[in-house]
């Protein structure tokens, strides 16, 4: 295997930073193999690969999490070697970091955010001069289009916001640096567990940033949000720089075909509705949270992609057929039988799973084995007095692992040793081996690569046409329409539209979708 | 509102695609990707470290030769045995909330006050011993099941609920003895029963090493032990892939609270009496047992094996200790340490686990 070549679109006086001869290794393996990358300054420069392609690493690197094994950096003209690079230096460098987990306090005031961050204006050397801090805050705030008290706690922002607080926060010294050094912004996933319109007002202001000169690296696993901000790829395979597009508007698939290595055809699912007239789940006059009377029918083999903004109760519905959240009225039944669940345990009897939004926080057993992970659904399947079979478990977990394409070492290796894409795997595979016969997916591809999501799509897909009846609770259109055979939009609380999947596009979709809020919007201001 | 889409020039995209690598390639890298072979003789290492530990302490205690002596004989290796049945119940009885990512600060009060209670029944009331074993179960379980549903009901933080508890009998302990040492009409049977044997080793030790089995087979060998630690794990998935989360975080407190509470009977029986101590100094050899535990056997975790291992380090390293001739207040320096080390250390196993992935 011979090195990434130099990159001869790249001239030496226009590069905000630089990398070159990236080389890490774990163990015995190379996670970055003289990986380079050039960032223009006033650009947004999108880092794209699938799992184990190594971007993660170079990040972390730069971030000083990890210490390079080889590696230069060149920052506005200085030369850093990345073998001794630490976090002073990343600061030192102009480099700062809004990572997928905001890291901010969320109890806490944004101006407390800020302070806890450069330091509390004191007085006296005592009393926090807390006017000052805010009308410095509110000053920042506003430069970046954030027009909110800084008083505000961070809770109480909407998403979108709280992503540009986070990046507000982390070039808040922007000003005060006298040399007129410019900063360079990284974002790692910063949409990952954003909703589409969020992350589309999220990554309209990280390009108006842009526009106004500021260097922004961009990490996202969305094809499509990437392709609109983004004005550079550069696109890591197995630990190494495949391809550099310069000032290039490439399709998607373009863009996956680089990342895959092969062509991209093969990977799109071929969408083949399996559903049967027969009746699965039935929701009649759903009361719950913000639903306010929703009916919905879901067919034995089918897949209902469940549409809605932020806040119309796409997760309720989910959460009340699994029982997690008791409905106020209406009911609900499955395969003709009354589905009243007292508890999760209740409507895993009847049938029922659900792949929840957050996997880290609401799925995950972070600590424990893939095995543990996957046997906790059926942990009473193997236990007889003589204790837990643990050989047939090992068994199981084994056959799901290659079953379900999951790449990892083995049963026994810890959950989080596999990337975000298998991890979210293994999830699925908790679920499917009790053949469920209605599985529910809230954003069931957050987080995941795209050569994983297309697993996990076949997988939905398999799983329907062996008779579950399928609910896709997603924010992404595209996935959606990918997967779905019908698509049921939900506004004000009740299902809005019933649509047929196969006669929409993702503009179609998502049109209809943000139709909702002006509608609404227009309603307020009657 | 719409995203701002910067047309960009077609003329000027410049590709440079470097490297093209087959399928099969790139898919032989990504899965010889995760851990190599690490966990073969290392994790071996890790897992019997504590046991090599404590084997090696026994062979430098019975090396010593103002120790050797006495500290290998059958009648030392019995009298520390006996000596130390409460703080292996309580270590066993901690093991459980501590799975779940709780922590029962009342365990040594709730022993200390189920031994004076049972003294004082004998004492004051003649009550027969068959009672006393009754009451003493059940106080223990009553106890923790007011810190289960504390903590699990009312959501209180466990550290400051058990701690309040623990206060709370110590107090009463302090009330009802006036300081005293309760001494008459304990009874006999109970006192000649710790001092006898089977197999070689007292009775008390093979009650608690009944106690052990049970509570191991529960843990890892019942889908309610494999709850905990999915609990310990992660609450919110351990809901979501429904577990009675709040039941079982109860039930280890009503666990504990009972294994606790049949302690402080055996801890009268191998006493003979009932001091107006508060039980303090039984929860921290406990506690660093229990954590010295988490370093072995299943590393990274509260484990019932580990734990066992730990009381067994931590009670015949103190036995050594006091045999050289080294001052008695030994023993609280060395299980302060131990506890240190121990809780940096299983921390430190924790973080790495974590930073793996």
């Amino acid at each position: 295997m011979t090195a990434a070549p130099d990159l001869p679109t790249v001239t030496e006086g226009a590069t905000a930073l630089s990398i070159s001869g990236l080389t890490k290794r774990f163990g015995a393996t190379l996670a970055l193999d003289e990986a380079s990358l050039a960032v223009r300054p006033g650009t947004v420069h999108a880092l794209l690969g699938g799992n184990g392609s190594g971007k993660s690493t170079s990040i972390k690197v730069l971030a000083a999490v990890h210490q390079a094994d080889a590696g230069q950096l060149t920052v506005g003209g200085r030369e850093y070697d990345l073998r001794s690079f630490d976090s002073v230096d990343a600061r030192a460098a102009g480099l700062r970091f809004v990572h997928q987990d905001l890291g901010l306090f969320d109890g806490l005031s944004i101006a407390e955010n800020f302070a806890l961050d450069a330091g509390f204006p004191l007085q006296a050397g005592t009393r926090i001069r807390w006017a000052h801090l805010h009308e410095r805050v509110t000053s920042v705030l506003d430069s970046y289009e954030l027009h909110v008290d800084p008083r505000t706690p961070i809770n109480e922002l909407r998403p979108a916001d709280r992503t540009m607080v986070a990046i507000a926060r982390a070039l808040q010294d922007a000003d005060t640096s006298a040399d007129g050094e410019s900063l360079i912004l990284v974002l790692d996933e910063p949409t990952a567990s954003l909703a589409q319109h969020e992350s589309a007002l999220l990554l309209a202001r990280i390009r108006r940033l842009a526009d106004q000169g500021q260097t922004v690296v961009l990490v996202s696993h969305r094809m499509s949000e990437v392709l609109s901000v983004a004005d550079d790829f550069t696109i890591f395979r197995d630990g190494r720089t495949v391809a550099t597009l310069v000032d290039a508007s490439p399709t998607e698939d373009e863009l996956v075909e680089l990342m895959a290595g092969r062509a991209v055809d093969a990977l799109r699912p071929v969408a083949a509705s399996s559903a049967a007239d027969e009746l699965r789940l039935e929701v009649r006059g759903l009361v719950s949270g913000p639903l306010a009377g929703i009916d919905l029918q879901a067919r034995r083999g089918e897949i209902v992609g469940v549409a809605g903004l932020v806040g119309s109760g796409r997760s309720s519905l989910l959460r009340t057929i699994f029982g997690d959240l008791s409905p106020r009225a209406g009911t609900m039944s499955i395969n003709g039988r009354p589905h009243v669940p007292r508890d999760v345990a209740g409507a895993m009897r009847d049938g029922v799973a659900l792949v929840p939004e957050d996997r880290g926080r609401e799925a995950a057993f972070a600590d424990l084995t893939i095995a543990d992970n996957l046997s906790m659904t059926r942990l009473r399947t193997y236990w007889s007095w003589r204790g837990m079979n643990a050989r047939a478990e090992q068994d199981v977990s084994r056959r799901l692992i290659s079953d379900f394409r999951v790449k990892a070492s083995g049963p026994a290796a810890p959950f989080t040793s596999m990337s975000g894409g298998n991890q979210q795997k293994v999830i699925l595979a908790r679920w499917l081996q009790r053949d469920p016969a209605v599985l529910l997916l809230d954003e069931p591809t957050q987080g995941v690569d795209v050569m994983s999501r297309v697993d996990i799509y076949r997988t939905v897909r398999e799983a329907a046409r062996r008779g579950t009846a399928v609910l896709v609770a997603s924010s992404d259109a595209s996935e959606l329409l990918a997967l779905c055979d019908r698509i049921v939009i939900i506004r004000e609380g009740r299902v809005d539209e019933d649509l047929d999947a196969e006669t929409l596009d993702p503009d179609d979709l998502t049109r209809k979708l943000l139709r909702a809020t002006s509608v609404r919007q227009e309603d307020e201001t009657a | 509102m719409s995203i701002t889409n910067e047309p960009v020039t077609q003329e000027a995209a410049a590709m440079t695609n470097t490297e093209q690598s087959t399928p099969a390639e790139s898919a032989a890298t990504s899965t010889g990707r995760h851990r190599p072979s690490s966990h073969s003789f290392l994790g071996f290492a890790e897992r019997y470290a504590l046991l090599g530990l404590f084997v090696l302490i026994c062979i430098v205690f019975t090396l010593n030769p103002t120790s050797g002596d006495v500290f290998a004989s059958m009648n030392n290796v019995n009298a520390v045995l006996r000596g130390q049945t409460a703080v292996a119940m309580i270590a066993l009885a901690a093991v459980f909330p501590l799975v779940t990512g709780n922590i029962d600060f009342s365990l040594g009060a709730t022993c200390a006050s189920s031994m004076v209670l049972s003294a004082g029944l004998m004492s004051n009331h003649g009550t027969p011993l068959l009672v006393c074993v009754v009451v003493c179960v059940a106080f223990g379980a009553l106890v923790g099941l007011f810190n289960g549903v504390m903590v699990t009901r009312f959501r209180l933080d466990p550290f400051v609920t058990t701690l309040g508890v623990a206060t709370l009998l110590g107090g009463v302990i302090q009330w009802y003895t006036g300081g005293q040492t309760i001494y008459q009409g304990i009874s006999t049977t109970l006192t000649d029963f710790s001092y006898s044997k089977i197999a070689g080793l007292p009775q008390v030790t093979a009650i608690v090493v009944v106690i052990a089995v049970v509570a191991w087979y529960l843990l890892a060998q019942t889908p309610f032990g494999r709850s905990l630690y999915a609990i310990g794990s992660n609450p919110e998935s351990a809901k979501l892939v429904g577990l009675p989360v709040r039941r079982n975080v109860m039930l280890t407190f009503v666990l504990g609270g009972t294994i606790a509470g049949a302690a402080g009977l055996l801890r009268l029986a191998v006493q003979g009496s009932a001091t107006s101590d508060s039980g303090t100094s039984l929860l921290f050899p406990a506690l660093a047992a229990v954590f010295l535990g988490a370093t072995a056997i299943r590393p990274g975790f509260f484990n019932v094996v580990g734990t066992m291992i730990g009381v067994l380090f931590v009670s015949f390293s103190v036995s050594g200790l006091t045999l050289s001739g080294v001052d008695s207040a030994v023993q609280y320096v060395f299980n302060g340490a131990a506890l240190l080390v121990a809780v940096g250390f299983s921390t430190y196993l924790g973080i790495r686990r974590r930073a793996r992935g």
